[in-house]
């Protein structure tokens, strides 16, 4: 018999944190992250069972849709799964309202006021609220002051904001933006998503450094050389141009996921799972890090644009080529930097980061390369020793990787690597929860572990801020260099490590 | 925890006079006060061994109505001084019962049941919570007791006072049952309403009929009382629909979860198909949680259930997997030395495949207090073994039930009824066999 694809006895197992009662109210409704992510992740919940049957939807915008328009476009929008659990979804749907509001409009604010009263008590409630701001980022700091004019975010302990991404464009924009939502509620209330952090895999480097006695000793400069953090994309700019030229890879990725990958992996241990302790950790640790050359900062980033590449069936257009994309676009879709952290843990042990678009294959992951052995006792089979790796693999195949050298079969005494191998896949009896999912579980349980504090996210844009303003001030000494679509990024990527006597990996 | 006590003295009223008393409350024209907009908990506490405990000088404390440690140590100090076997579980209705027949009125007591109420229950706000409180004295007259109740503000808030309000009837069931008629006077209808049983199914059950209205959700506990009627009545109130919690299936959660742990790695989930054997010890001959996860592991594995018999500690049953085979499932009551507060908790499990062309697998599920030698044997070191010791259920009852509250449903998770249902018809297939 075929072997079962999951584990019959796993299902229904996940309820351990159920959310309480509360409405979410999610301004910019009708635009497309609502219907991509936030409404299926509020429907997987509903179908997990973790949200409260006393919960409320409310959807806002400035488009006059009413309740059922929005409650026949979201079962539309997302199809095929409604189809597949339609007495669910007459059930959650229920709980779907929508208000056209304008948040630049106090009146808009006043009514919106009395219909959340009117739906905590047909809904129940209990005056929980949880408001997220799915507009442009242009609106994130009026927005939340339109919502503390109109007294929604008084109620410190059971009203939340949520703030998507990007926060901020660089430091002093972060600044500004942070000393406007803390005039509006207390930190506590404030969730700034980072979608890297609801997968689980990057939680897990967590668990990982911080739940086993075998890695933290060797977490450190005495043991480890370098660390690598990739997250590489196949895929271009698609239908993202109109932002994408402003942001960049390094603004798009870089200050913020791989930045977030970065604290984990580096941060001290927290005194206690908590998420204040947690958020200490992770904002001292990019606090003492540094570009490696930060007054030189083209010497540790380099820059990088697709150009066209692919196969003749499938030929890729070059990114100034991406409908959208200025023909003489100098954005980067690529960008790599070196970085270093001051403390007493990893003193002169580079992090390399990169992302790039259009790369040879999706990855994301954060691999470890330990010192060499002290003394080589063996030759190895393939002519050079391999120096022992750790790779935990965020996405895709999430999983963690061991290499070291094993003896090769045979009358001598030479080594070879070989791997030890953990896959999520292969070892749980279920699939993990999308990202949203648990992100927007956390905010509504008013979890902040998951999400990044106003120093934390200023301390990610002052690292990156030599670039920024070298970017501003000398663009000549940041080009960015040409690669293939389909490769691993320009040849200037590759000799930054190569200075080093390193080499990125090709995984 | 301390539990919290209303802060103010509560106003003893005649029942008739409650309902006015309950609107005077919330009526401050331009005060905006409505009381917190949550839930109604209606609550049934015989709390019957604390107040016999209390009344025979062995609990030296207020009854309360909480599963508090004081409580479990003196049931357990009075199973040795009445001479019942030592493998009794102290919160069993035997315990109680046996109490009952003691004469003495040595210990003079306070009952605040329905006025102390633990930190968990309050942090949620409850809206109105209306204890039930049947005094052991059958005759005692009714007294209803009013208050109300404003969690103290945290962290300077200026969201505003949430009050609620809690009301208790107190006296002989009788008096109390007289008086029910009033009840929906006093839950509001805009709000969702709990009633959580405290006592035994199949105690009082004309109370328990009025109170459980179907509109209501209901919160049971199967470890209270006998097996047959708990079970039977978990299953009627989930086949009728009505959105039912079991305290005893979240303690389950453990087992459950260590039992699927066992079998996540990818290469032995296939073994879940040729199971042949299921064996489960049980303390003491309380089966609701032995029946309640036998039935899981039935329904999960989608097994049709065909015969069962009881034996002289036992009850075996014959079920059919899928693909036609037959699969035997033992429940075993073991008597234990120092048994856990509630009667008939899970001791150990084994579970042993038996894949066509493979190497038997033997999962072995130990409790973390009690080992399970017992599984352990019939040479099962020439099988693959897995093994997992199940650490013990953390949290009072109090914590059980705010998981509940804190995240109500108005339907039944779909887990527990399809299990309920099934270790009903599993109770009902051994009562057949013996007739």
């Amino acid at each position: 018999m075929a072997a079962t694809l999951t584990n019959p006895l796993r299902v229904g197992l996940r309820q351990e944190r159920v959310i309480p009662p509360q409405c979410l109210i999610i301004f910019g409704a009708s635009g497309d992250l609502t219907h991509r992510k936030l409404i299926p992740a509020l429907f997987e919940l509903f179908l997990q069972r973790r949200l409260s049957s006393e919960f409320a939807v409310l959807g806002c915008a400035r488009r006059p849709w009413s309740d059922e328009v929005f409650r026949q476009t979201m079962a539309e929008r997302l199809q095929p799964t409604v189809s597949a659990n339609p007495q669910a979804w007459e059930q959650f749907s229920q709980g779907l309202f929508y208000e056209p509001v304008d948040l630049q409009q106090p009146e808009h604010l006043a009514r919106l006021a009395q219909r959340l009263e009117q739906v905590d008590r047909q809904r129940a409630t209990r005056g929980e609220r949880t408001f997220y701001l799915s507009v442009s980022p242009a609106f994130y700091g009026s927005g939340a002051r339109a919502l503390a004019g109109a007294g929604l975010l008084a109620d410190r302990q059971r009203s939340r904001l949520v703030i998507e991404k990007p926060f901020g464009t660089d430091y002093a924009s972060a600044q500004q933006l942070n000393r406007v939502v803390k005039s509006c509620g207390q930190e506590n209330q404030l969730f700034r998503i980072d979608h890297y952090l609801g997968k689980e895999t990057v939680q897990n480097i967590m668990v990982l450094r911080f739940a086993n006695s075998i890695f933290e000793p060797l977490w450190n400069r005495n043991h480890i050389s370098s660390v690598q953090i990739t997250a590489a994309e196949t895929v271009g700019v698609e239908q993202r141009a109109s932002y994408y030229e402003k942001s960049g890879a390094l603004k798009d990725m870089v200050q913020n996921h791989l930045t977030q990958m970065l604290a984990l992996t580096a941060m001290e241990p927290p005194g206690r799972f908590e998420p204040e302790s947690i958020r200490n950790e992770k904002a001292k640790v990019l606090q003492a890090a540094h570009l490696a050359s930060p007054e030189q900062p083209w010497t540790c980033c380099v820059r990088g644009q697709y150009g066209s590449g692919g196969t003749a069936e499938h030929p890729l257009a070059s990114y100034r080529h991406e409908p959208g994309v200025d023909p003489d676009s100098i954005t980067e879709t690529y960008v790599a930097v070196k970085l270093f952290i001051d403390n007493w843990r990893w003193q002169g042990v580079p992090f390399y980061l990169r992302t790039g678009k259009h790369l040879a294959k999706r990855l994301s992951e954060v691999a470890l390369t330990f010192r060499d052995a002290p003394v080589r006792l063996f030759d190895a089979a393939a002519g050079g020793v391999s120096a022992n790796q750790f790779v935990i693999r965020i996405q895709p195949d999430e999983g963690a990787t061991f290499r070291f050298e094993v003896k090769a079969p045979g009358s001598g005494m030479r080594s070879r690597p070989i791997s030890m191998d953990f896959s999520y896949d292969e070892s749980f009896g279920e699939p993990s929860d999308e990202g949203y999912v648990r992100l927007l579980a956390d905010a509504m349980l008013g979890d902040p572990t998951l999400f990044t504090r106003s120093d934390e996210v200023e301390a990610a844009w002052r690292l990156y801020t030599p670039i920024l303003e070298g970017l501003k001030q000398s663009p000549d000494k940041f080009p960015a260099h040409p690669y293939e679509a389909g490769t691993w990024g320009p040849a200037e990527s590759d000799e930054l490590l190569a200075r080093d006597g390193l080499l990125w990996r090709r995984p | 925890m301390v539990p919290q006590v209303t802060l103010q003295a509560p106003l003893k009223l005649p029942p008739h006079a409650v309902t006015d008393h309950l609107k005077q409350l919330w009526e401050h024209p331009g005060e905006g006060y409505n009381g917190s907009a949550t839930f109604t908990l209606v609550v049934w506490e015989p709390a019957w061994l604390e107040q016999h405990l209390a009344r025979l000088g062995l609990l030296q404390d207020a009854v309360m109505g909480m599963q508090r440690p004081c409580l479990v140590d003196a049931a357990r100090r009075a199973i040795g001084a009445y001479g019942l076997p030592s493998a009794t579980a102290p919160l069993s209705s035997t315990l109680a019962q046996t109490l009952a027949t003691q004469s003495g009125e040595n210990g003079r007591y306070d009952d605040l049941r329905g006025q102390a109420i633990d930190n968990s229950i309050s942090e949620l706000q409850p809206h109105r919570m209306i204890t039930l409180a049947p005094t052991i004295a059958a005759d005692q007259p009714l007294d209803a007791l009013v208050a109300a109740y404003c969690s103290l503000p945290e962290d300077n808030s200026p969201g505003g006072s949430v009050c609620g309000d809690v009301l208790v009837l107190r006296g002989g069931a009788a008096s109390i049952a007289t008086e029910l008629d009033l009840l929906p006077q006093w839950i509001p209808t805009q709000l969702p309403c709990w009633v959580l049983w405290e006592g035994a199914l199949g105690e009082h059950t004309d109370i328990f009929e009025r109170l459980a209205a179907a509109q209501r959700r209901l919160i049971v506990d199967t470890a209270l009382g006998e097996t047959e009627p708990s079970l039977r009545i978990l299953a009627q109130r989930i086949a009728a629909s009505q959105a039912v919690s079991d305290l005893n299936w979240y303690r389950l959660g453990s087992w459950r979860e260590s039992l699927a742990r066992a079998f996540d790695a990818q290469d032995r989930r296939a073994a879940l198909n040729h199971v042949v054997q299921v064996d489960i010890d049980v303390e003491g001959d309380q089966l609701c949680q032995g029946l309640l996860l036998a039935a899981w592991i039935a329904s999960r594995l989608q097994w049709s259930l065909q015969t069962g018999r009881r034996q002289q500690d036992s009850s075996v049953y014959r079920f059919q997997r899928p693909d036609g085979f037959m699969v035997d499932l033992r429940l075993v009551s073991v008597p234990v030395g120092f048994p856990k507060p509630h009667a008939g908790s899970i001791l150990g499990l084994r579970l042993l495949c038996r894949p066509p062309d493979g190497k038997e697998l033997c999962a072995v599920l130990c409790g973390e207090a009690s080992g399970c030698m017992r599984l352990e044997g019939g040479d099962i070191s020439s099988r693959d073994l897995v093994e997992e010791i199940v650490p013990l259920m953390e949290g009072s009852l109090e914590v059980q039930e705010t998981r509940v509250l804190a995240g109500g449903h108005d339907t039944t998770n779909p887990l527990l009824a399809t299990t309920a249902q099934l270790a009903d018809q599993m109770l009902a297939a051994t009562a057949a066999s013996e007739t």
